[in-house]
């Protein structure tokens, strides 16, 4: 094993920040490997030590690469792998892991070295608990992508050979029509859940999370069950994990799988019906009543300065 | 003795978990209570997923099923804080698949499919209930065709329904036990009137008084066997009072985790109520009254499908069950105190809903009636 | 069309045991499909269903995933017949050991089009193993699949990106995994639960696979019971709303949180 690289899996998408850390804490030399377009390739090269590019994707989708970006990593062995918790990252690290028989580590709290060994610490089984985990052989790990690098060009691009898989084209993609929204930068988030009855609704919400100063999220139902709102607005242990100076849940159950998402919130309120719901064993304020009454009034009181 | 269930039972339970989750939460029953609403998208996805004619013959697009699963079943959709949601509409219309005609029949299980009350059952009268040899509905039979006049009272989901499922009397007949017959009469024949009654519980179903002037029908309304109507009705009872213990037991389940909840977070003198002797001794004898009651339940279903005969069972434990229920739901509220009689806390529609089993499907009293005429029977 | 479903028979952590020192005892939760899994059923049974082809339950793990409840679970899901490895070698295998033996049984099963699974499993919920199975069988695997459907001999595959919704045509051999709102699935009714009894079950011994050694191993070092547990929940009543908004706005005033 070669104990002075650490690599970093990128599928077209210069938010790496997260990778980037991670790996430098891992390997004094950080390589990355990009599957995608020459631009992330060249973003990339400002924050890696040696950037190696697959060439340009055409019409193939990033994931066509994922074998040819394993093969490279299986090659020089390198002491870390980290790619990006994302759909294509995730691709990328499953063919590493598979080429390297190595387990894919989720749930990354802190990464660091203990002698030559990575060790982490991540949360298992649904956010239940935490584990401190050392890893023998290569650490294949999975991580919050985080910001997109920028800076300098600090090393050159080098285009190296990789074949993408046939059989595969992108025939369309239609872009979101609102831009992303970025709740981890938020330093308040109202959330809001399966206690709302109605989507026009959702505009009390809006209201309320701007008498905050902050952005509106939700729980998982009103993203995919329902589509009340985007899957970028949604908390969870599948969506986002989110750590805001205060989160303020209303409707929401408090299930462990929402939960999860906000553990480590600052202040956290909740606003329920139902005096029992877990939430209210997991909140600093709990207000027990009808969000149809208590929203507006919480909405008044904000903006009146009460 | 096999207190556990099949792996069929346990997984038709988690179907109807994952049923209950997506169409039947909390705020849609306290939706349509609010609103006096029936359950139509509820019925509609009970009957897609097969659970609408469980227990119908096979060529009628059922599924055969024992009564302790159907208890299961009905049990369970109680346990949701939901009442009669599921179970009697079932009953109801094995009587038509039993008895009615094939344009009765299809006509019926249609309506099933779409969510839909095919028809509300036209037996009570102001002046005729249990005893139904007081019946003043009349059904006169000429020229091929049949004329009711009469008045029936509380009958339930009648402004839901598209049909009566009537009970009336040729008044040519003397004797009370072949007088009556069974009739599917339109509710919007021409002579049918009706007046909702308006009642503090069941608000998602309805209850009103019905007026039959001059009622004109050709005689094919007529459902099964002329003067068999009562013989016909009773086919289903034993099993009607086993769904509605079924229904008592689930919703004073739901009560009593409520209040076994709520006790123990509600604090007072420092510490939560549930660490107090008193609250302790009511959840205590409201656990023993559910188990008895599920006992009941279930023992009487396995009789059932054992085809043991019921004799005063089905009255025994209809009786039992409607009143340990209320018990239950009596101390519940007792537990929320005077939260619990606020709307919106389910505790208190609970109570309101659990209260009319004591009368709905045969009173506390006519149960005595039943079933001790029986006891005495079989000690003489 | 033979489309293998790779499911996971699993219990949900939310009802496990976790002690003070952060070790988990599930042995009170009860094992199920795991939740999003039945979205893949659903999907694969409507592409059978279009392209007259067959699908074929998966899933591999420790002995207890082969009872007949369990078979029974899946089988009553739109399956045409079931395959296992269900063996307590793989008790507390990892994602990548468990991908292995799902691609060795989807070699031994043979002529596989589509691989299809869940978004991720009720208990590890990392979304990791359809991905990591198909490098296993150097497949191309896409996660976020929000519809798939047969076309010219291959598959039309829609996903639900960050930048937005992609379409892909795919001809080669597959594995989809799909968002959990890509379908609704039909709950099982009666008649399904009855019809699976009579489904056939194959059962592969994982001593006859081909299952490469693993090349990483991990060590448990310590483990903790996560934190954010102990907040100091004050309630406040909600019955005057204007009074508790007031209350609550005051609080968090004095918290430091407005």
């Amino acid at each position: 094993m070669n104990t002075t690289q650490s690599w970093i899996v990128v599928a077209d998408d210069a938010a790496a920040t997260g990778l980037v850390g991670a790996a430098r804490t891992l390997g004094t030399e950080v390589v990355a490997v990009v599957a995608g377009r020459r631009e992330v390739a060249d973003a990339l090269a400002t924050a890696a030590d040696r950037v190696l590019w697959l060439g340009e994707p055409g019409e193939a989708p990033v994931e066509a690469f994922a074998p040819a970006v394993a093969a490279l990593v299986a090659q020089a062995a390198p002491r870390a792998v980290v790619g990006a918790t994302t759909p294509s990252g995730r691709a990328l690290l499953g063919a590493v892991g598979a080429a390297l028989q190595a387990p894919v580590l989720s749930g990354i709290g802190t990464v660091e070295l203990s002698g030559d060994q990575v060790v982490v610490t991540r949360s298992v089984l649904g956010g239940v608990s935490e584990h401190r985990t050392g890893v023998e052989g290569t650490a294949v790990l999975a991580v919050d992508a985080g910001a997109a690098v920028s800076g300098t060009p600090a090393a050159a691009v080098e285009e190296v050979a990789g074949e993408a898989l046939a059989g595969a084209r992108v025939t369309e993609v239609r872009p979101r029509e609102r831009a992303g929204v970025n709740l981890g930068a938020a330093r308040t988030v109202v959330a809001v859940g399966r206690g709302l009855k109605a989507r026009e609704d959702v505009a009390l919400l809006t209201e309320l999370a701007g008498a905050f100063g902050g952005e509106l999220a939700c729980s998982r139902p009103l993203a995919e069950g329902v589509d009340w709102l985007p899957k970028e607005r949604y908390i969870g242990i599948s969506g986002q994990h989110i750590a805001p100076e205060l989160y303020v849940a209303v409707g929401i159950s408090g299930q462990l799988q929402h939960m999860v998402g906000v553990r480590e919130a600052g202040v956290i309120v909740a606003v329920n019906s139902d005096k029992n719901a877990p939430v209210f064993s997991q909140c600093d304020y709990g207000v027990v009543g009808d969000l149809y009454q208590v929203v507006p009034a919480l909405t008044a009181a904000l903006k009146g300065g009460a | 003795m096999d207190f556990g269930l099949t792996d069929e039972q346990q997984l038709l339970l988690e179907s109807l978990d994952e049923l209950l989750e997506r169409e039947c939460p909390e705020s849609y029953i306290a939706d349509l209570d609010l609103h006096h609403k029936p359950p139509t998208t509820f019925r509609k996805a009970m009957h897609e997923a097969g659970f609408g004619s469980l227990g119908f013959p096979e060529e009628y697009g059922g599924t055969p099923v024992d009564a302790v699963t159907l208890v299961l079943l009905a049990t369970r959709v109680a346990r949701q804080g939901f009442n009669n949601g599921y179970g009697l509409e079932l009953l109801q219309a094995m009587d038509i698949i039993e008895f009615g005609n094939e344009e009765q029949k299809a006509e019926v299980l249609g309506l099933l499919a779409n969510g839909e009350v095919p028809f509300a059952l036209g037996f009570t009268e102001p002046g005729a209930g249990s005893d139904n040899s007081a019946m003043t509905t009349t059904a006169v039979h000429h020229d091929g065709m049949v004329t009711f006049n009469g008045t029936k009272t509380l009958i339930t989901n009648a402004l839901q329904s598209k049909y009566l499922l009537l009970m009336a009397k040729n008044p040519g007949v003397e004797d009370p036990r072949k007088a009556i017959s069974m009739y599917l009469v339109p509710m919007d024949a021409p002579g049918v009137t009706t007046n909702q009654l308006d009642k503090i519980l069941w608000h998602i179903s309805d209850s009103c008084e019905i007026f039959l002037d001059d009622v004109t029908l050709p005689e094919s309304c007529l459902v099964g066997v002329k003067g068999n109507g009562f013989k016909q009705l009773m086919r289903n009872f034993e099993m009607e009072r086993l769904v509605i213990a079924s229904q008592c037991l689930g919703l004073a389940e739901c009560a009593f985790e409520d209040a076994a909840e709520y006790a123990a977070q509600r604090v007072q003198f420092g510490k939560p109520i549930g660490q107090f002797q008193l609250i302790q001794q009511k959840l205590t004898d409201m656990a023993i009254k559910i188990e008895n009651m599920r006992n009941f339940v279930f023992k009487t279903a396995w009789m059932l499908d054992q085809g043991v005969p019921l004799k005063s069972q089905g009255a025994l434990c209809k009786r039992y069950c409607a009143m340990a229920a209320f018990e239950v739901a009596d101390e519940a509220m007792q537990i929320f105190g005077g939260v619990g009689v606020t709307v919106g806390t389910r505790v208190s529609r609970l109570w309101r809903d659990i209260r009319g089993h004591r009368f709905g499907g045969g009173t506390d009293e006519i149960m005595v009636h039943i079933a001790g005429r029986q006891i005495v029977k079989d000690h003489s | 069309m033979k489309i293998v479903v790779a499911y996971k028979w699993a219990p949900n952590p939310q009802d496990a045991d976790v002690r003070p020192d952060g070790t988990v005892d599930l042995s009170r939760a009860k094992a199920a499909v795991s939740e999003y899994d039945p979205v893949a059923f659903e999907l694969a049974r409507r592409l059978a269903d279009a392209t007259a082809g067959e699908v074929i339950g998966l899933s591999v793990g420790a002995a207890s995933i082969d009872t007949p409840l369990a078979r029974k679970a899946a089988l009553s899901r739109g399956l045409d017949r079931l395959v296992l490895v269900a063996d307590d070698a793989l008790a507390d295998a990892d994602g990548t050991r468990l991908a292995a033996v799902l691609a060795a049984a989807v070699r031994a099963i043979g002529d596989v089009d589509v691989v299809l699974a869940g978004d991720s499993s009720i208990d590890v919920a990392a979304g990791q193993v359809p991905l990591t199975l198909a490098g296993e069988l150097g497949w191309l695997g896409l996660a976020s699949v929000s519809r798939v459907e047969a076309a010219d001999g291959g598959l039309v595959v829609e996903r639900d990106l960050p930048g937005g919704t992609t379409v892909l045509a795919v001809a080669g051999p597959v594995v989809l995994a799909a968002t959990a709102d890509a379908v609704v699935p039909k709950v099982a009714g009666m008649k399904d639960i009855l019809a699976a009894a009579k489904k056939p079950t194959e059962v592969l011994a994982l001593d006859g696979l081909d299952v490469p050694a693993p090349g990483a191993t991990l060590t448990t070092l310590s483990t903790a019971k996560p934190g954010g547990g102990d907040r100091q929940a004050t309630v406040i009543d909600g019955a005057d709303p204007a009074a508790a908004a007031a209350q609550l706005v005051g609080a968090l005033r004095q918290a430091g949180a407005l």
